[in-house]
């Protein structure tokens, strides 16, 4: 940090390079799709990313701090089914809101007492996790159906003052993750990911701190649980599997190391722009739906593959006399 | 040869009824505990419900177990090198599409199907394995990510039409018998022998234990840490296969997602038999033992007629409380 770096390498949140691929991304898009980049067409487009987004900010807390979380695609069934079934009753849609926070930060809560204080393996537990959350939806509702409030589905795909409520909750995550990771906290998750023995053995709360990232990301799934009920309007207890591969996905491809300690939300936020952008782009191409898997999966291994190659280019750079 | 077999079990497991002793290797007992709760389950059931638990239907168990015994000895061997294979759903769902494909219901191509399935899914595998060895990609992102896109090509291949019907002689396989034992059953404890000789009998075993306990060590003392990883997931994928296979006889006919659902149980499996997630530790009968208990108990969820949902719920606590167990008795020792 003792070199201020130019404009151009901040602007991605260190992941510059998955910046440069989403420019060419959207202009790929742009030149197939026309009604790409009118207001209309970003909206659209900054509404179909908004929930992998809320989703992979939580992850990638936890995975600053080298711990895995598989829960959160279990989180998001369980609030959409929540937001289908109680909505258009008795809670309304605040109370609604409030109630999938809840169950957010109390899976979050468990997941962190299970890894943080117990000291289990994150993935096995996550995976345990995950399966539960996926049956208590499906018993909540066994099949697709209920229906979402009109004040939830109109609050979070509206517009406020002519900007969609989506793009300004984009920004309210990359700034909210500004201001905590110069937070006491945010400082030591970073630490605590890098190293955990050497930020025990300099007094910092390793269980606390991983605590905290549990819950938070617990809290961002809810959140991407309730948008997603606004999205798509009624409940669908069977979340695409797909969906948690996304957001691990969008989290490497964004930078973000997935042994810990480096990257940030702002480069996952890249990844979403990235995953999203890429379907739009499949599909105005015009290639079929079921090769867009074949590109995750792929894109996904490329992805963390150079993930992996940039810190040793950085190392040989550095290593170079300027 | 049936001495030899019954010796080289005794020697891993402690002992040939571990539940009678009190001097259990600490690696066996887990085994022990799973069987005792299997018993115990189909007792409490055989109580509540006394038409539960004839003989057919715990053959029925037995058979409908050989899926998820075949498919969780490659997760054991993957999970004891540290890592995790999350694409054994796919590679089960195409194991049982080449084959049903390729002899379209007829014995005649079933020579050739077999292979080229197991030799597929063996390569899918050491994909997989060379992903995690060579490009030392984090392994359930390289399996997660190799399952998609093999399910991707699977789906573009075959259109997601559902297939034909499969060979005649799988389905005759799944059903027969010999010596008034279900062939599958047959296949299942050949299987559990050899999959155990291989785990705990052979120095290619030993190595893996190694490698999961301290990789860096490992790679000190020489052992191939690259061709031992891939050949784990090539192993992984081979039984994937085979499961596949099976069950597309068992069902006699395949889809390209039926091997989804057996995806988390293999993982679920493995660990309920007190193999350590981060690797070095656990051996197959453990894993043998914690397949049979969720066959059984997927069995008696179906009786109970519980839904899918509890279902799920039942199996991830039972992982979660399985995790818990484990770090008790590693803080007891400590």
């Amino acid at each position: 940090m003792a070199k201020a770096s130019p404009w151009y390498r901040r602007l991605g949140g260190g992941a510059t390079p998955a910046m440069l691929l989403l420019i060419l991304m959207l202009g790929i898009y742009a030149v197939y799709e026309p009604s790409a980049l009118t207001s209309f067409g970003i909206s659209n487009l900054l509404n179909n990313a908004i929930v992998l987004a809320l989703a992979a900010t939580g992850l990638t807390i936890v995975v600053l701090t080298g711990e895995f979380d598989l829960s959160g695609a279990g989180v998001v069934a369980i609030c959409n089914v929540m937001a289908a079934t109680l909505s258009m009753g008795a809670p309304g849609s605040m109370g609604t809101l409030g109630l999938v926070l809840l169950v957010g930060l109390l899976v979050g809560a468990i997941n962190a007492y299970l890894i943080a204080i117990l000291g289990l393996q994150s993935l096995a537990v996550t995976i345990g996790s995950l399966i539960v959350c996926q049956g208590i939806a499906l018993v909540l509702l066994p099949a697709p159906g209920g229906e979402v409030a009109e004040a939830i589905i109109s609050g979070v795909t509206g517009d406020l003052f002519g900007i969609p409520i989506a793009g300004i909750m984009f920004v309210a995550l990359a700034l909210a993750w500004t201001f905590l990771k110069n937070t006491r906290w945010g400082i030591a998750v970073y630490a605590v990911g890098a190293d955990p023995v050497a930020s025990r053995l300099s007094g910092l709360n390793v269980p606390t701190t991983k605590f905290i990232a549990f819950v938070l990301a617990g809290l961002c799934y809810g959140a991407a649980g309730f948008v997603y009920s606004a999205e798509i309007g009624s409940g669908d207890p069977r979340i695409s599997d797909s969906f948690l591969l996304y957001m691990f996905a969008a989290v490497a491809i964004g930078g973000t190391s997935l042994m810990g300690g480096r990257g940030g939300v702002r480069g996952s936020l890249v990844g979403v722009g990235i995953l999203t952008v890429m379907q739009k782009m499949l599909f105005a191409i015009g290639v079929a739906e079921f090769y867009t898997n074949i590109f995750n999966g792929l894109i996904m291994i490329a992805a963390i593959f150079f993930g992996q190659l940039s810190p040793l280019v950085a190392r040989i750079a550095r290593r170079r006399p300027a | 040869m049936q001495n030899k077999q019954t010796a080289a079990i005794g020697e891993t497991a402690g002992h040939e009824k571990p539940v009678r002793r009190q001097w259990l290797r600490p690696d066996a007992r887990p085994a022990a505990l799973v069987l005792l709760a299997t018993v115990a389950l189909i007792v409490s059931m055989k109580l509540v419900n006394s038409d539960f638990g004839s003989l057919n239907q715990l053959t029925a168990i037995l058979i409908t177990s050989i899926f998820l015994v075949v498919a969780s000895f490659g997760q054991g061997l993957v999970i004891l090198t540290g890592g995790i294979d999350l694409s054994i759903g796919v590679v089960m769902g195409i194991g049982g599409m080449i084959i049903a494909g390729m002899t379209r219901g007829s014995d005649d191509m079933l020579v050739y199907a077999l292979p080229t399935a197991l030799v597929c899914c063996a390569g899918i595998g050491v994909i997989n394995g060379t992903g995690v060895a060579v490009a030392k990609l984090p392994p359930f992102i390289m399996t997660l990510s190799s399952g998609t896109t093999f399910f991707g090509i699977g789906l573009a291949l075959t259109a997601g039409s559902s297939q034909q019907p499969v060979a005649p002689a799988l389905q005759k396989f799944m059903s027969g018998s010999w010596l008034g034992l279900p062939l599958p059953v047959w296949f299942l404890i050949v299987f559990a022998v050899l999959a155990t000789l291989v785990q705990n009998g052979t120095a290619g075993g030993r190595k893996l234990y190694a490698m999961g306990s301290s990789p860096g060590a490992a790679r000190v003392l020489g052992l191939p840490t690259t061709m031992l990883t891939i050949a784990v997931y090539g192993a992984s994928g081979l039984c994937a296969g085979i499961a596949g296979i099976l069950l597309a006889g068992y069902s006699s006919s395949a889809t390209l997602d039926m091997g989804n659902a057996l995806l988390m149980p293999t993982i679920a499996a493995v660990v309920i038999g007190g193999a350590r997630v981060t690797g070095g530790a656990g051996i197959y009968l453990g894993t043998l033992a914690g397949a049979l208990f969720l066959s059984t108990l997927s069995t008696v969820i179906t009786i109970l007629s519980l839904s899918q949902g509890l279902r799920s719920i039942i199996q991830g606590g039972i992982i979660i409380g399985a995790l818990l167990l484990q770090s008790s008795r590693s803080a007891q020792r400590h």
